[in-house]
């Protein structure tokens, strides 16, 4: 069992309360699609499991067991929005990615995983001694994919990892977000305030607004019957969806 | 220096706050606050400061020849003999009362001291920083016209080459230079202090020269980046005359953030006398701490090392007054 | 590296500091060895003599030639400067990185610490310690280091409070790699240089600080000397003997420049990007605009529709780059009819905010504009600025920004920044332009407008400061409204209300519109006729309605199946485009997409494809190709429907099938 589950999380700042009593659970294997506007408290819940927020109260479980705050390796990993902050510039591919997989193991057998793990990703394994200032933002998050999976986690948390990046190279990274889900039975929170892109790669869904979770359940169920005024709301909104206006 | 000026932003009633929540007040409360704070930091400072040198302070200042009651004598006149608490609480009620303590070299309240030598150095400095201002504010506006955009690449590089070289020079130096040139070569002007006009040119010209040009260059700076600002281009989209935007849209927000840069310089300033007072041997605070030094005239250093801090921190809190309220984003403001 | 410090050196001024900070060095070093008896020598024959040709400088009181003793004097004032330096540094990266290391409270603690021990002037805190710590060089150099702490500890502050905040600094944390160890191993490394760098700028500071004190009787004393002690003894001699107080002031003030200019160049030289976005760089030439195929514009004015309102041909747009000119947008041609919506999409270097800025004139000092031809409603925008065409234009071309947070001018008020139009424009009254301002609010369906024209832009949300901006552009009788990524930053039901307001002002007044996107869902939901640019050219021009099924153009049919929509199918993977954005520094002969292409062959590698009117287009029954592409630029067939024009060799064979997702990405060149 792997299940993350958050339980009446709320994380304040001084008087703002940014997360409300939020409850949510990642199934195992499962990819739960979390949206919303900013603001809406999407990504300190997300930061809040990686120990970047503090809680205020609630608590966060992996399996049934509180999320380990010290030591490593982290079992739970996150995958960042802007492809240009989150790999030092001044390593390479290969030590960024090295640098998370858990302590041990022979020079040849890191190195091997490394390569294994850039493949995974699909990207060549020369890349390995690159440093990022050579890779598109597609290539990078693809490279922050690799390190979070370096530590083997049980469950990823992305957070909008598309939506800095340019629109023809977007698809082959939602691509490989279904296919890790797929072929490595990865749980993930994925983070977004693109229904369209959540409604591709997520099996659930996940709506939150001032803080507070409003409505959850499948895809399918969420986005054709929705419950909630804002998920409509929110649905109404998405492009594409209105017919064109005819002008004459 | 920089202080956070927008309130939390989840206030009770936003129509009717209470007086303790008004944005005004919780700036004023959090200012005067930190002012104490420094206050405290400083005065216990210069209080420590004796206490902290090596060794007898009296023994020093009197030189090791001095008869061992005389040394006795003036340790328990200074209070030195009581417990450290009682002096620090002795010490205080001094400053409240204005009594700054004795000087050991001419015996005269210290407070006299500081109140005669005030004033030239005040007028010295508050010269030097109009001068200042006066110059680098519109040389720093049209330069940053000059070189928007890295247009005018030649005059940015002469410009800021020439404003960094003369901003390191220090203002002695740019003082014994004056002297020499103006004073001495040519004759033409006074290089020791006196009361009459001609005497400032030299003294405020030395302090001013350095701050300009720093002034003066973050002035460009700020300018080149404000114009290079969204609002700018909204502005040019308004089709807005060249100087309409120039003037209108783009100083505000220059000087506006040149202004911190400017409350520093002021302190520098302020500070920098001590070097200039002594080239032309002004009779101002300067010349008497640097003498107090040497002679170990504690009490007098003390005081006088308490006067500019206090000036520093004047300056600073006038120049956050004056950055809440002119910045509409400062919660202060709101109505 | 190499290169940067190669450049570093290469400036004039670059290479002044460098010859002088090894000079300073060199004679640190040697002075002393060199000349150290000399300077110690007495001459009682020649005491406080003027400089002659045995003493260059003069002697001073005890008959010591002055010279030789400034020159000696540079190993003790350099030591003693690099000391102070050192003290400083070490207090001030202690000090300065504590708040990250330690918790947030006593981090809290440190930090406000330094904040308040920043604000007094070194100079205040340098008398302090030497009180302290007694008159004399040790005590001074003590004093001097001290007193720089607070200084250098507020930059290393900023500098890890700059990296701190950066995602891979959160990954490491994520990851569970201990604060310090993150410190040593992700952040100083990060901002080593500019903290070397201002190490050197504060060797000089300290250099004429040291100089300073010695100067007030405060730092080396007798019989030591550096420069500052040998200055206090000539300056007391100046009428006598000036050289004796000139020589030592010109030695310190040389060598306290040569570590600052070093400094400085070395930070303007690594400063400065080596590569890559196009900010920043200079213009080739200030935005004239003389393009080399403006003839007999007169004559073809009259077969223009009236009904156009903005004719573009030929439209280049050309900057500066670091290896040579750049050329963003290469020859668009477009035209925009009366009420018509037209979208621009591409990607990020696509070229279509340049587009956009050209067309306004609103690139000003960031590039060079050629076109053959580019009129707004009749108004030939190539010729120089005038009043009156400020004036037209002000009055009736508008312009909506991606960020509304940053479009408005944070110090004036909302509706004074509306009024200012009316007021320039439009020759009304203060008064008159402040009701005009409020009427405009209201029309853009802001709540309140009176009280909320009183209001500053931070007041206003970013859906609000959007429609604001609109409102700004309906202050005159706008004919085209010129929209660029405005609903980028904004949230998605905002954003529904922003695009539905432009749609009404359209209806309602008949106005165009040029909407740029990068998202193609956005521009297919709210124009008529889509360009699709790549790599600063128009690859295709289409109408709205053909997009999703009758695109042409294989970068086009990708870029529609690569974004998901709410219908894509789930089974499938997204189809994805090898390879990134063509980089505009660096344009390959033929068609800029052939590289990513599946179609391409050796003629698109080779020739570039004209935009010309496809002959099997659904949009264009005649089937009649126009092989140059401009002879109609307007893009409108007799029967006023709009044609299709598409830049493709291969436009509309069948895609092969799609290749199995697999593929490994190879590394791409760095740029």
């Amino acid at each position: 069992m792997s299940e993350l589950r958050f339980e009446n999380v709320t994380v304040r700042y001084g008087r703002t309360t940014a997360v409300d009593e939020v409850s949510l659970t990642v199934p195992e294997g499962a990819v739960v699609g979390l949206v919303g506007e900013s603001g809406s408290g999407k990504s300190t819940l997300a930061r809040a499991a990686v120990g970047l927020a503090p809680l205020t109260t609630g608590r966060i479980t992996l399996g049934g067991d509180p999320i380990p705050a010290r030591g490593r390796p982290r079992p739970l990993q996150m995958v960042f929005q802007d492809p240009y902050s989150s790999l030092d510039p001044r390593m390479t591919v290969g030590r960024s990615v090295a640098e998370a997989m858990p302590p041990g193991g022979s020079r040849a057998d890191r190195r091997a995983e490394v390569e294994r793990l850039l493949e995974l990703v699909h990207l060549n394994p020369s890349c390995a001694g690159a440093v990022p200032s050579r890779l598109s933002g597609g290539q990078r998050q693809r490279v922050a994919l690799a390190r979070a999976l370096a530590a083997r986690p049980r469950v990823i948390i992305a957070d909008e990892i598309t939506s800095a990046l340019d629109v023809s190279v977007q698809g082959a990274v939602l691509n490989l977000v279904r296919e890790l889900q797929r072929e490595l039975g990865l749980a993930m929170l994925f983070i977004s305030h693109d229904l369209a892109v959540v409604r591709y790669v997520a099996s659930q869904i996940a709506v939150m607004r001032h803080g507070r979770l409003v409505e959850q359940g499948p895809t399918t169920r969420v986005l054709t019957e929705p419950e909630h005024d804002f998920t409509r709301e929110l649905l109404a909104a998405v492009p594409g969806r209105t017919t064109r206006r005819n002008r004459p | 220096m920089s202080v956070t000026l927008t309130a939390p932003s989840t206030p009770v009633d936003p129509e009717h706050p209470r007086f303790w929540a008004l944005p005004s007040v919780r700036f004023g409360v959090r200012r005067l606050r930190r002012l104490l704070i420094s206050l405290w930091v400083l005065v216990t400072a210069s209080f420590a400061m004796i206490h902290l040198i090596p060794g007898d302070p009296v023994r020093g200042a009197l030189g090791p020849t001095a008869p061992a009651d005389l040394v006795a004598a003036r340790r328990h006149a200074l209070g030195l003999d009581d417990p450290i608490l009682v002096q620090y609480l002795h010490y205080l009620k001094g400053l409240v009362t204005g009594d700054l303590g004795t000087s050991l070299a001419s015996q005269l309240p210290v407070s006299d001291v500081v109140a005669q030598r005030l004033p030239a150095t005040l007028t010295l400095a508050g010269l030097a920083f109009l001068t200042a201002v006066v110059v680098a504010i519109p040389l720093g506006v049209v330069m940053g016209v000059l070189t928007r955009r890295g247009r005018g690449r030649r005059t940015e590089l002469a410009f800021t080459t020439t404003s960094v070289i003369v901003a390191t020079i220090p203002d002695f130096l740019i003082g014994v230079a004056l002297v020499y040139v103006f004073g001495i070569q040519l004759g033409w002007l006074p290089v020791a202090g006196d009361a009459t006009a001609p005497a400032y040119v030299l003294p405020v010209f030395s302090l001013a020269i350095g701050p300009a040009a720093i002034l003066a260059r973050i002035v460009r700076v700020e300018m080149v980046g404000v114009l290079e600002a969204d609002f700018i281009r909204t502005a040019r989209a308004k089709r807005l005359p060249a100087r309409a935007i120039y003037v209108g849209h783009a100083l505000p927000n220059a000087v506006t953030a040149a202004l911190t840069v400017g409350g520093l310089l002021l302190s520098t300033l302020v500070v920098g006398t001590v070097l200039v007072e002594n080239v032309f041997a002004w009779p101002g605070l300067g010349s008497t701490i640097v003498r107090s030094i040497l002679t170990k005239d504690y009490p007098v250093v003390q005081a006088i090392v308490l006067v500019y801090g206090v000036g520093v921190l004047i300056i600073n809190l006038v120049v956050d007054v004056a950055l809440a309220l002119l910045d509409p984003r400062s919660k202060i403001r709101e109505d | 590296m190499q290169g940067r410090w190669r450049r570093v050196v290469r400036t004039p001024l670059g290479l002044t500091a460098t010859v002088l900070v090894v000079a300073v060095v060199a004679l640190a070093v040697l002075g002393p060895m060199l000349w150290g008896s000399g300077a110690g020598a007495v001459d009682t024959d020649a005491i406080l003599a003027r400089p002659s040709a045995r003493h260059w400088a003069g002697t001073d009181n005890l008959g010591r030639d002055i010279l030789l003793r400034v020159l000696v004097a540079s190993r003790l004032s350099v030591l003693l400067a690099l000391l102070a330096t050192v003290i400083s540094v070490v207090a001030g990266l202690l000090l300065g990185s504590a708040p990250f290391v330690l918790g947030r409270r006593t981090g809290r603690l440190v930090a406000a610490g330094v904040n308040t021990a920043v604000a007094f002037p070194g100079l205040l805190l340098a008398l302090f310690f030497a009180v302290v710590f007694g008159v004399g060089a040790t005590g001074a150099v003590l004093a001097i280091g001290l007193a720089g702490a607070p200084a250098f500890a507020r930059l290393t502050q900023t500098l890890v409070a700059g990296v701190a905040a950066r995602d891979y600094v959160a990954a490491a944390r994520a990851m569970g790699i201990g604060r310090f160890r993150i410190l040593v191993r992700h952040v100083l490394p990060n901002i080593a240089e500019p903290l070397v760098v201002n190490a050197t700028i504060g060797a000089g500071t300290a250099l004429l600080s040291f100089a300073g004190l010695s100067f007030l009787g405060l730092g080396v004393q007798s019989p030591s000397y550096d420069w500052g002690r040998l200055l206090y003894e000539g300056i007391g001699t100046i009428y006598v003997n000036a050289p004796a107080a000139l020589a030592p002031g010109a030695a310190v003030l040389l060598a306290g420049l040569a570590f600052n200019l070093f400094g400085e160049s070395v930070a303007k030289g690594l400063g400065v990007p080596v590569a890559g976005g196009l900010r920043g760089m200079g213009p080739v030439r200030a935005g004239s605009a003389s393009g080399p195929e403006r003839t007999g514009r007169g004559e073809d004015a009259g077969d223009r529709s009236p009904e156009v309102v903005l004719d573009v041909r030929d439209l280049e747009v050309t900057i500066s780059g670091p290896s040579g000119p750049v050329r963003p947008v290469r020859g668009v041609s477009f035209d925009v009819r009366r009420g018509e919506a037209v979208g621009i999409v591409g990607e990020s270097g696509s070229g279509k905010s340049m587009t956009a800025l050209a067309v306004t004139r609103l690139l000003a000092d960031q590039g060079r504009v050629d076109a053959s031809r580019l009129e707004f409603l009749g108004n030939d925008l190539l010729a120089p600025d005038t009043t009156a065409r400020r004036r037209t234009l002000g009055t009736t071309l508008a312009m909506v920004f991606q960020d509304p947070m940053t479009a408005f001018n944070p110090t004036r008020r909302i509706g004074a920044q509306l009024a200012e139009v009316a007021t320039r424009h439009q020759g009304m009254s203060r008064r008159e332009a402040m009701a005009r301002a409020v009427d405009r609010l209201t029309a853009v369906r802001i709540p309140d407008a009176d009280r909320r024209a009183r209001q500053y832009p931070h007041e206003f949300s970013g859906g609000m400061r959007q429609r604001a901006m609109i409102g700004m552009g309906l202050m005159g009788a706008p004919a085209l409204i010129v929209a660029d990524e405005p609903t980028t930053a904004l949230d998605v039901t905002v954003q529904q209300q922003v695009l539905d307001l432009l749609a009404e002002i359209r209806d309602a007044d008949d106005v165009a519109l040029i909407l740029i996107s990068h998202d193609v869902t956005v521009v297919g939901e709210v124009c008529d006729r889509i360009l699709v640019m790549y790599a600063g050219r128009i690859v295709e021009d289409l109408p709205a309605a053909d997009l999703a099924t009758a695109a042409r153009h294989p970068y086009t049919r990708a870029l529609v199946d690569a974004v998901p929509d709410m219908n894509t199918d789930l089974a499938e993977p997204l189809a994805t485009i090898p390879g990134r954005p063509v980089d505009p520094a660096d344009v390959p002969a033929g068609c800029a997409y052939a590289d990513r292409c599946p179609l391409a062959d050796a003629r698109c590698a080779a020739e570039d494809p004209p935009l010309a009117a496809d002959p099997f287009g659904p949009g264009d029954p005649s089937g009649v190709a126009d092989p140059s592409g401009l002879g109609d630029p307007a893009g409108h067939d007799p029967a006023g429907s709009p044609r299709h024009r598409v830049a493709c060799w291969h436009a509309g064979e069948p895609l092969p099938a799609r290749p199995e997702d697999r593929n490994i990405d190879d590394l791409v060149e760095s740029p």
